[in-house]
């Protein structure tokens, strides 16, 4: 299709002629993605017509502007890592953030930082803890943007216990509305700074994110504040090496265990406990029983093999119900009642430290791994590619009951070799806020240019998925289009009202809404 | 290997642009977090390794055709390989060796830079590719009375390389390693106006057919005249001897050091003692072909089979170059040898060191791109607090030299010869 002359020539005015192309190896590089074979049956997505690099609010702005007068679609995105990055199809325009990159300001006394869209998880974090802080890091890597999953994406990381959720981390923003309208939540809009989400200003997070994020359906997110939490360690830590059994030096302030249950119920149950307690910097499954050999091998091969061995062994068994903790604290006395508490806990609910982890290179390892949270990519390394499924963000009970469900539901797409056979149990997540509320998601390895391999995979998180819903488990953590409408109606037809803010915020229907939600109600739904 | 061989390589990537970071682990601070060079410039995603392997995979596909565009992300890097460092932490990918065998293709298609013609036509004229006389190679050695191995038999061939053949400006490094070589009793000899290029600039801008003409040669020579060791002081050509030679299958009888690992070996064997103080705070430059580069190139044939239902292994098991087995420690003992010396880490160093700026052809190429990137490098220097910059490879020198002329930074450059000349 192609953008008309007159508006290419426009767009070329605002972001100068370096930052814009339509050229087709430019385009291809941005239909590329992580799971769109999921959408297109192969890696690549619909191309966009062009893509653009603004580099200030402003530009971003007189970009959208210029959408809404020539009626030309745009998707933003930041670091841009899964299919929901990838434009909805013909006649869009994709918005790479990449050039909007610095951090505006780290404010150590009130603790918060505030961020343009292309900064990582890893370069905020290196800058928080020179001022003795420390940022939330999703679980998708410290190599995503904070901004987009403060404002426009779901997504959970094991600090969670600690640190919260992203979007519940998000502070003022910066918004450039579909219309091109500028709007400033929270103090920033009464002027007052970053420090404040919901006021002196106008508190619309709920608008602006919901709970899972517009996934560029509503507009551009220019800027944002985070907020902050401390950090127990030294301004920087010396660490030799880049492969990733490397270890970290684990400070005095820090302790890392292993930890694993009799059931499910006790691993539940002693989560709830750490919670009320409210001990611990990381909790949660990061390395669930079917991820533990990746601690010791770097390659595929080598990885079948260990899970081979252990199995067989029966040394699996022992992480069965297994979670990993890291305590921090900020003094000798206090991390010597969290370590008491978590005693308590382990011995009202059954639970043991696993002894083959406590070994000191393997505790540095898990260390590096939950603090830079940097390991993610690993997961592709095994069949090719990955997908995620249940998870929603529930009570911790529910989403307890979430792994054992996908442990269950995944076997037979194992016995049919579909998916890989990781044992049954990659059930990643956490509980959050204190355990106020947690997530497990099931995670499914397979080949996607095996088609037998994608068809299982597609199958099961399709069967998952509903049986999410059957099983009031809540909306699974897996994004695809059309997601509101399937999910709404059992979920307080909350696509209903995303529609309305649909309508409301987006009136010229610019935002590509893909992700989030049409305007109007597609035929026959 | 050719770019179809690496399919499921580009298949797999899985956008997540840890090619664009140093291992993130390693990010010490916003500044001096970016790893890439080409994508810091060009900002689209197709100037990342990710980017190159998903534009590979389009060509072969037929979804895209060659445009000025392609051809231009193809060339505007300078291959230095920290990308596929940051990629292989995680990941059993090859994105150095899909960009490498895309600009192989992209030669084999006829789509090549008018500067790197230039190149080429040098080298088939001349056996340089810097466009010099072949005639005057070995003027930089004129007066030194050091052996001519192709006359005599020396215990050391030391390889000049074409840079400090030819740059009048860094001659004198070379004059200075034969001295010092000499001082320590070292039998050494070079081949003078016969010594030929390494052939590695042809193998990085896609030149396969000269690249295999000068390791052949080079090879066969040096076998021919019973050489047991090559010592070079060009990181570049170090690279290319111990890394890319392998890959043509020749037998080479003879060992390949870099000037920095001898010298470490002989003021570790007190042939050479450094006495005089140098005072002075340094920081050390890691040229990308003497670290993560200089691994040697390891050949695999086999086929990948699924084991645990869907889990791809490869059999028999690849092994991987992941730039942890790079020449690091050697220049830095030789430095930390000097007594009075202080050596200072810049934040990217080692295996994720950033590049100079100078390789892949992008000197010749894209000279502005080659020397913004050295300045980004003094840049990360000065922030150390260093008096100097200290590098072991003329091509890094020599981008250094020309970003510091143009910046005016305030900052020494040596080479680490030129500071153990001083301490003795």
């Amino acid at each position: 299709m192609g953008l008309r002359r007159d508006s290419y020539r426009v767009l070329e005015g605002i972001v100068g002629p370096q930052n814009i192309s339509e050229d087709p190896v430019i385009l291809d590089t941005y239909a590329f993605q992580w799971l769109a074979e999921t959408i297109s049956g192969t890696k690549f997505a619909a191309r966009p017509e062009a893509v653009l690099l603004p580099g200030s609010t402003e530009e971003v702005q007189a970009v959208i502007k210029t959408c809404n007068r020539y009626g030309i679609r745009y998707k933003a995105f930041s670091t841009g890592w899964g299919p929901w990055n990838t434009v909805g199809g013909e006649g869009v325009v994709q918005l790479d953030l990449r050039r909007m990159n610095r951090i505006l300001d780290v404010d150590a006394k009130n603790m918060y930082a505030v961020v343009e869209p292309y900064v990582i998880g890893a370069q905020l974090q290196v800058e928080a803890m020179k001022r003795g802080l420390n940022c939330h890091i999703i679980g998708a890597g410290s190599n995503t943007s904070i901004l987009a999953s403060a404002t426009s994406m779901a997504g959970y990381g094991l600090s969670g216990i600690f640190m919260g959720y992203s979007g519940c981390n998000v502070l003022a923003v910066e918004w450039v509305l579909p219309t091109g309208e500028i709007l400033r939540l929270g103090s920033l809009g009464s002027g007052a700074g970053w420090f404040c989400g919901d006021g002196p200003g106008p508190s619309l997070r709920g608008v602006m994110r919901g709970f899972i994020g517009a996934l560029g359906g509503l507009g551009v997110f220019t800027k944002c504040a985070v907020k902050l939490y401390p950090w127990y360690g030294p301004a920087t830590i010396p660490m030799e090496g880049i492969r990733p059994l490397d270890g970290m030096p684990i400070p005095e302030s820090f302790r890392v265990h292993s930890l694993t249950f009799p059931s499910w119920e006790a691993l539940a149950d002693a989560v709830y406990r750490i919670g009320e307690a409210e001990i611990g910097y990381v909790v949660g499954r990061a390395l669930p029983p079917g991820m533990i050999p990746v601690l010791n091998v770097s390659s595929s091969a080598e990885y079948a093999q260990m899970l081979q061995m252990v199995t067989r062994a029966g040394v699996m068994d022992e992480f069965k119900y297994c979670i990993q903790t890291i305590l921090g604290a900020s003094s000798a006395r206090e991390l010597e009642y969290q370590e008491r508490a978590l005693e308590e806990i382990m011995s009202e609910t059954g639970g043991t430290i696993i002894a083959s982890m406590e070994e000191a290179s393997v505790r540095e390892v898990l260390f590096r791994a939950l603090i830079k949270v940097e390991g993610i990519a690993r997961v592709f390394q095994l069949a090719g590619t990955f997908a995620t499924s249940l998870g929603a963000g529930t009570s911790w009970d529910a989403a307890v009951a979430s792994g054992k469900l996908g442990e269950q539901l995944k076997r037979k797409y194992i016995e049919q070799g579909a998916i890989a056979d990781d044992g049954g149990d990659l059930a990643w997540g956490g509980a959050y806020q204190h355990c106020r509320f947690g997530h497990l998601e099931e995670i499914i390895m397979y080949d996607f240019q095996d088609a037998e391999s994608l068809k299982g995979a597609d199958d099961y998180v399709a069967e998952s998925a509903q049986a999410a819903v059957e099983k009031s488990l809540g909306q699974p953590i897996s994004i695809v289009p059309g997601m509101a409408e399937h999910f709404g109606p059992t979920s307080f037809n909350y696509h209903i009202w995303m529609r309305k803010i649909k309508k409301a915020f987006d009136p010229g229907m610019t935002a590509d809404p893909s992700f989030y939600i049409e305007a109007e109600q597609p035929p026959g739904k | 290997m050719t770019l179809l061989d690496y399919r499921n390589d580009m298949q797999r990537c899985s956008r997540c642009s840890l090619c664009k970071w140093p291992p993130l682990s390693q990010i010490k601070s916003w500044r001096f977090s970016n790893v890439c060079p080409s994508m810091v410039w060009g900002n689209f995603h197709a100037y990342s390794a990710g980017g190159r392997m998903i534009a590979a995979l389009a060509l072969l596909d037929g979804r895209i055709d060659y445009t000025d565009k392609l051809v231009e992300i193809v060339y505007r890097c300078q291959m230095g390989g920290a990308c596929d460092v940051s990629c292989k932490v995680n990941r059993d990918l090859d994105p150095l060796e899909v960009m490498l065998e895309l600009r192989a293709k992209c030669v084999e298609d006829g789509q090549v830079l008018p500067a790197h013609m230039v190149m080429i036509e040098s080298l088939r004229s001349d056996d340089n590719a810097l466009g010099e006389p072949k005639a005057e190679r070995g003027k930089w050695a004129e007066g030194l009375e050091v052996k001519d191995i192709t006359r005599e038999k020396a215990e050391v061939l030391y390889f000049a390389g074409c840079r400090y053949s030819f740059d009048r400006d860094l001659q004198r490094i070379a004059r200075e390693t034969v001295k010092l070589l000499r001082m320590a009793g070292v039998d050494v000899g070079i081949s003078g106006k016969e010594e030929a290029c390494c052939g590695g600039r042809a193998f990085e801008i896609g030149y396969r057919g000269e690249f295999t003409k000068y390791a052949e040669h080079n090879i066969e020579t040096w076998n021919a005249a019973g050489v047991r060791t090559v010592v070079t002081s060009c990181a570049d050509g170090y690279g290319t001897l111990r890394s890319d030679y392998p890959r043509i299958g020749k037998t080479m009888n003879f060992e390949v050091m870099h000037i920095t690992e001898y010298l470490d070996r002989l003021i570790e064997e007190g042939r050479l003692k450094l006495t005089k103080s140098v005072p002075l705070r340094v920081t050390y430059h890691d040229p990308c072909h003497l670290g993560r580069l200089s691994e040697p190139y390891i050949p695999w044939e086999g086929v990948e089979k699924k084991v645990l239902g869907q889990v791809v292994v490869k059999d028999p098991p690849k092994e991987f170059r992941r730039g942890t087995n790079g020449i690091y420690e050697p220049p830095r003992h030789v430095l930390s040898s000097i007594p009075g010396l202080q050596l200072v880490e810049m934040e990217r160093i080692k295996e994720y060191a950033w590049c100079c700026g100078a390789g892949g052809g992008v000197k010749e190429a894209y000279p502005d791109f080659a020397l913004w990137t050295a300045t980004e490098r003094i840049e990360e220097a000065m922030a150390t607090g260093a008096e100097a910059l200290v590098t072991a490879c003329p091509w890094c020198e020599r981008n250094f030299k020309d970003a510091l002329e143009q910046s005016k930074a305030k900052i020494k450059l040596y080479d680490v010869v030129e500071l153990l000349l001083e301490a003795l």
